[in-house]
């Protein structure tokens, strides 16, 4: 990875406290007047990790879509990394370049081969020598353990091995933050564990996630901030510990009875 | 018992059923190829196609000028013979493959047997068989030298080698139509194949990028453009060819100062490359939205702008679910041509009739409607064959299998 990385970062110790994502009072409603977000505040800071868990149909989806425009919202304010989104669509392409996102379908270009996936848009976006990209690409294949799958197409490899060139493609646009959204849900759990795997280690590189998913294992080890959102709003925000054991709200009590 | 027999028991007479149903299909196969043979070799008089070899090649295109249309005959042979042998060389990555597998032998095999036959049997001269028969050899040899040979050109010279292929239908432009020097003839003097194949081939290659460009239109955010690529769409597929083709002969001519006006067998191209824009344009919809949404959604998360988006990503995926529906649009614009004739051009069937039309070659329809439907069939057949074994090389899923 390009970002100097203090690479033993325990989720104990405190992050630096620059904020990379401000969220402040975001709402949103689609098209057919359903109101997704109802207010949403969240401060992520560098290289922080937070996990944000819930109900299915809480939002937690949409919340984090609106962090890369993939979603729009209709109040509220957000900034990345200093940039304020807003209908300029200049502003919407520079947080895109600087924000990754890792999905649950995978969503990898089934026409190319897993080196191309990965290469295609550093070649493109950023302007940079297809050898130098290749030979980073390579290297995060290496890192995220299929470097010997490069020349297949995604449509040959499993599930797990699809994410994790997704993560790899990600990574190799050198992000300032990752988020994901439910990277294992589409997964077979015997697959889960290696992409949890992987995100454990980028969490050690001290990489700033924002990741949606229903694993409290995964919460428990590595967030140093748990999200609980339910029926479009920000229920709790508590450090995992705190979270898994005294949840302080009646909300988060109930829906950890539910996944317990 | 014998496999052949057992396998023939298997597939033609397992039941009493079976065995009555194969009977009675022979019996009514074998009538109709039997009476079709004695008309072909005894009944009909193939001479209104050898006196007339010409007139269906190339029309009334003047003789002292024809080596333009030879000299663009042998470059495109070897246009041919390059492409494929460079194809074969270059297998796909995941894939091996051999330079010359069966198929490829065979289909020399053939070639070289069509141009010592075919030549022959149209009574032409000597010498023209012999030229026939030396464009199939620069064909089959520069095939060989290209598979053999290819991978060891420099990397830049073969990227740039596919760009030979548009400028090549430049340079057949100015072989037939005249300029830089060589003499001008008219479209009105081209005909017969010649016209067909370059009426189609124009309104092929120009429809395309014309379709993708509507059917962008009609996914647009823009309203206006939403709206007009709609309206052009819709008013097209509404109205029939022939009366568009019509439409444009007299229309063009009020809209457009008298100068400007293209010339007749250039407004039909255009007419005919407008209308099949249209039909293509719903083609690379249904591919387009066969698309699912999370790849537009990768893409520009990984802050790909829009365009970027399309190129690399969306319309690589779409046109592959597209392609065997508009390879469907290029054969009917093919067959379409024949619709000319009844604007007076002297395409295929135009010339066909003037030929039948001919007191010499009365009542000899039969023969060369005939010949018209074989022409026509190899046309297709080949634009079929070049598309499945495009979509095969575009396919991940059958890249999937293999691998």
């Amino acid at each position: 990875m390009s970002q100097p990385s203090p690479s033993i970062l325990s989720s104990s110790a405190t992050p630096p406290s620059d904020v990379m994502i401000d969220a402040r009072g975001v709402q949103k409603w689609y098209p057919n007047g359903y109101h997704a977000l109802r207010g949403c505040d969240l401060t992520v800071n560098r290289g922080e990790v937070v996990v944000i868990m819930g109900p299915s149909g809480s939002g937690k989806s949409t919340f984090i879509r609106t962090f890369n425009a993939l979603e729009d919202f209709q109040k509220g304010s957000i900034t990345v990394d200093g940039i304020t989104l807003s209908d300029d669509l200049r502003h919407i392409d520079a947080i895109r370049r600087e924000v990754g996102m890792v999905f649950q379908q995978f969503n990898l270009f089934p026409h190319l081969t897993v080196l191309d996936n990965v290469c295609l848009a550093p070649v493109l976006v950023r302007k940079r020598s297809k050898a130098e990209v290749r030979e980073q690409a390579l290297a995060l294949l290496q890192r995220v353990g299929i470097a010997e799958q490069a020349d297949k197409y995604p449509g040959q490899l499993s599930g797990g091995q699809q994410q994790r060139v997704a993560i790899a493609r990600a990574l190799c646009m050198e992000p300032r933050i990752l988020l994901f959204d439910e990277p294992t849900s589409s997964l077979d759990p015997e697959m889960v564990r290696e992409v949890l795997e992987v995100m454990q280690n980028l969490a050690a590189d001290a990489i700033t996630m924002v990741v949606v998913t229903h694993e409290v294992k995964f919460a428990r080890q590595v967030a140093h901030r748990v999200v609980l959102m339910a029926e479009g709003e920000v229920v709790e925000v508590a450090e995992p510990e705190a979270f898994f054991t005294n949840p302080s709200q009646e909300r988060s009590r109930r829906f950890l009875d539910q996944i317990l | 018992m014998n496999p052949l027999l057992r396998r023939l028991r298997h597939d033609l007479f397992a039941t009493p059923a079976d065995g009555l149903i194969t009977l009675a299909l022979l019996g009514v196969i074998g009538a109709g190829a039997s009476s079709f043979l004695r008309w072909a070799f005894s009944q009909a008089r193939w001479a209104v196609i050898q006196a007339n070899s010409t007139l269906f090649a190339v029309g009334r295109y003047p003789i002292d000028q024809q080596w333009r249309l030879w000299l663009l005959t042998a470059l495109l042979a070897a246009a041919t013979g390059i492409t494929w042998g460079m194809l074969r060389s270059h297998p796909r990555p995941d894939r091996g493959g051999t330079l010359w597998p069966r198929n490829d032998r065979i289909a020399v095999g053939l070639l070289v047997a069509l141009s010592l036959l075919l030549p022959w049997m149209l009574g032409l001269s000597p010498s023209v068989q012999l030229r026939w028969l030396a464009i199939t050899a620069v064909l089959v040899l520069l095939r060989w030298l290209a598979g053999r040979f290819g991978p060891l050109l420099p990397g830049p010279f073969k990227r740039l080698l596919p760009l030979g292929l548009p400028l090549l239908y430049l340079i057949g432009m100015v072989l037939i139509g005249g300029g830089l020097g060589l003499a001008s003839v008219s479209p009105s003097e081209w005909g017969g194949l010649l016209l067909t194949l370059l009426q189609s081939s124009f309104a092929i290659l120009l429809c395309f990028p014309l379709g993708v460009l509507l059917a962008l239109g009609r996914r647009s955010e823009l309203p206006l453009l939403r709206w007009g690529s709609v309206l052009y769409i819709e008013f097209i597929r509404g109205a029939p060819l022939i009366t568009l083709l019509f439409l444009g002969q007299n229309m063009l001519g009020f809209l457009l100062p008298g100068g400007l006006a293209p010339e007749r067998v250039w407004r039909a191209a255009w007419v005919l490359t407008l209308f099949a824009a249209a039909y293509l344009a719903e083609a690379v919809r249904s591919g387009l939205a066969a698309v699912p949404r999370g790849q537009l959604e990768a893409a520009r998360s990984l802050g790909m702008s829009m365009p970027q988006a399309f190129a690399s990503v969306v319309l690589p995926q779409a046109m592959r679910v597209a392609l065997p529906s508009m390879v469907g649009q290029f054969i009917s614009l093919l067959q379409d041509t024949t619709l000319l004739s009844l604007i007076g051009l002297m395409e295929l069937l135009g010339t066909a009739r003037t030929v039948m039309a001919n007191p010499a070659f009365l009542g000899r329809n039969a023969e060369v409607y005939f010949t018209l439907a074989v022409l026509f069939w190899c046309c297709c057949a080949a634009l079929g064959l070049g598309s499945r074994a495009l979509e095969r090389r575009l396919d991940p899923a059958a890249i999937a299998r293999s691998g």
